[in-house]
């Protein structure tokens, strides 16, 4: 072989080796969550867009729907749900289209934000009823099938992980998710929920709602 | 002495009598001054209250959430919301005056007055019900309701005039929220009308005009 030809088998090696380390390395191709990948311009728009329904610092608002609390969700909720929606296993047009156009990035840098946000919970509810609340969350209802809502949601209600937070969400919301759980979600990994939801009445459903929603 | 006494007696009863009467009537407002009030309401804002086009376009009253009316209102007092004609009918308003007239307008029920470009409708209808999610413009119906009859504090859009909505949404941040200090609920509404483009605001008005 010509020396040229070396050095142009040398020059197509190297080249190779670039293009090669260029696609490992690429983002695209690792179609990872890191919230990084997202500017952080991008992400504050998104958040401030999510913040006309779900309320100042997310805390929640009772518009003509009432619209949850999501700060200080679990990440793995929130990410969850949104996966829920846009596989319509979880039934709200209005969430699925703002689900489809999040990238599992743009989810990841949201879902760190709202876990994040602490403001005081709204409040609202009546009061009288939330220390049946408190009795009914602790220590659940076992004539009833209800095992106590803190062994998976935990003792002061903050979830954990794909286990939501339940502190601070509001009343109406919390009353309208129980009443009609089975309606607006389906076989998603929340079918856990659809026994209890149905074997709580209408005033324990209220009771436990009231508690939650004046928890810090 | 007695003339004295009578005369004392007859000024106290007068006094008392003031006195119950004007309690009486400044906690609610007597009928015929509501409807004197609410006939000079309808000068603008239509005989059914059902918006008026004028030199500038006049909202439909009629249907509207007593809440937010009673905020507008207390904003256009408050040189929150600035408008010269509306801070001077609001700040004669006496708190009872407020209420009975919210109320009075929230029973109107007439037919929109329409006049919009019926071919946007439909692209109108897209955006309440769906948003524009890439361009970060939450659904209308989330806040607004799916007939956009509004709750508490959040509008009826329903039957409002198509150029008052183009109005208020093109200089949102003109007229509304303009004591920075004193934020209220109409900040909820900035990125919203901030980000809706010209086109899309048509479409949108077009479609809430025509909803009964």
């Amino acid at each position: 072989m010509t020396i040229v030809s070396q050095r142009r088998i040398a020059c197509y090696a190297s080249l190779f080796t670039l293009v090669f380390a260029l696609v490992l390395a690429s983002p695209v191709r690792a179609q990872n969550a890191n919230a990084d990948a997202v500017p952080q311009k991008e992400v504050a728009a998104k958040l401030a867009y999510c913040e006309v329904c779900h309320g100042v610092s997310a805390q929640g608002f009772n518009g003509y729907y009432p619209i949850p609390r999501l700060a200080g969700q679990q990440i793995a909720y929130i990410e969850n749900e949104l996966q829920g929606f846009v596989e319509h296993k979880r039934t709200n047009n209005i969430m699925f289209n703002v689900g489809h156009v999040l990238s599992p990035a743009m989810i990841r840098a949201l879902a760190t934000d709202f876990h994040d946000l602490n403001p005081k919970p709204l409040g609202g509810a009546p009061k009288d009823m939330a220390s049946a609340g408190e009795k009914i969350f602790q220590q659940g209802l076992p004539d009833a099938g209800v095992p106590p809502c803190a062994s998976c949601h935990g003792a002061e209600a903050k979830g954990n992980d794909q286990f939501p937070r339940l502190a601070g969400q509001l009343y109406p919301y919390l009353v309208s998710q129980l009443t009609n759980w089975a309606s607006e979600r389906g076989e998603t990994n929340s079918n856990v929920m659809a026994p209890i939801a149905h074997n709580l009445t209408p005033p324990q459903v209220k009771a436990v709602a009231a508690y939650l929603s004046y928890l810090e | 002495m007695h003339a004295w006494r009578s005369a004392t007696a007859v000024g106290l009863r007068a006094a008392f009598l003031a006195a119950v009467l004007t309690a009486a009537f400044a906690g609610s407002g007597r009928a015929d001054d509501v409807q004197a009030k609410l006939g000079y309401c309808k000068d603008c804002h239509g005989p059914s209250a059902q918006g008026y086009r004028g030199y500038m376009p006049i909202p439909r009253l009629a249907g509207q959430q007593p809440q937010y009316l009673e905020n507008q209102l207390r904003a256009f007092i408050e040189h929150r919301r600035t408008n010269n004609i509306m801070f001077n009918v609001a700040h004669a308003l006496k708190p009872g005056m407020v209420a009975a007239l919210a109320e009075s307008f929230r029973k109107l029920n007439p037919p929109p007055i329409g006049g919009a470009p019926l071919g946007l409708i439909a692209a109108g209808k897209n955006i309440f019900e769906n948003g524009v999610p890439d361009a970060n413009v939450a659904a209308c119906a989330a806040c607004h309701g799916p007939e956009a009859t509004g709750s508490g504090e959040i509008p009826r859009l329903a039957g409002q005039l198509y150029p008052y909505v183009i109005k208020e949404l093109t200089g949102w941040g003109h007229e509304r929220g303009q004591i920075p200090a004193r934020a209220d609920t109409s900040a909820i509404m900035s990125p919203v009308a901030h980000s809706l483009t010209k086109p899309q605001i048509e479409a949108v008005a077009a479609f809430v005009s025509e909803l009964r």
